[in-house]
């Protein structure tokens, strides 16, 4: 079944968010907080505005083909 | 010692997802920008379709003024396919603009993959390694 990138992308950070979420449940010292504020937080925010963006341009593609079907 | 094992296996798991992540990622950015290139194409040759029909109905208007009598269809056709070959252009135009500005957080996007991200797999693979080394010298400890 053909989906959109935009929706795959978002199963994938979604699969990636639960596995910070085991991982951070157990790991609670000074390396785990580094790797959260230089590594993982920016991977999310970049990653969302990302998606967001492929998210609204998939949308516009769409648009943009149906407008133009006379 | 069991929760030394907890940590390590979590951390495990969060290095392979990151790596999953890394890859299909890619493949979601590239099948973006296949799609990009798809419409693209699609109204490229959308415009080249309603150019040729305004060219024909063009012909067809003047072979009719040449004839003399009511021409009215004929100029209401070439009407027609103007206006829908200015509406495909428009939106050939809004998609480029809105291409050329997702391509510049696309490629951030590609930077974070291909070289922020295996550094931040490396770090947590250093950081295994020491835990792993840890749970050694635990498991040798009197």
């Amino acid at each position: 079944m053909h989906t959109r990138p935009d929706r795959d992308g978002d199963e994938q950070l979604r699969l990636l968010g639960a596995a910070w979420e085991e991982a951070d449940r157990h790991w609670r010292d000074e390396v785990a907080r580094q790797f959260e504020a230089d590594h993982w937080a920016p991977l999310v925010q970049r990653s969302r505005a990302y998606l967001d963006a492929l998210c609204a341009m998939m949308d516009l593609l769409e648009t943009a083909e149906r407008e133009t079907e006379f | 010692m069991s929760r030394v094992h907890a940590d390590i296996g979590a951390l495990k798991g969060l290095h392979e997802a990151l790596v999953r992540f890394r890859y299909a990622q890619r493949g979601v950015a590239e099948r973006g920008a296949g799609e990009i290139e798809l419409t693209r194409a699609s109204l490229a040759a959308r415009a080249g379709d309603w150019e040729a029909r305004l060219e024909q109905h063009q012909a067809e208007l003047a072979a009719c003024r040449s004839r003399g009598g009511d021409c009215s269809a004929y100029a209401w056709a070439v009407e027609q396919a103007a206006e829908r070959l200015e509406h495909v252009r428009r939106w050939q135009q809004r998609v480029d603009t809105e291409a050329g500005e997702f391509g510049g957080t696309a490629s951030t996007f590609l930077d974070l993959l291909d070289s922020d991200l295996p550094r931040a797999e490396s770090q947590l693979l250093a950081g295994i390694a020491s835990l792993e080394a840890a749970r050694r010298v635990q498991a040798r400890a009197p």
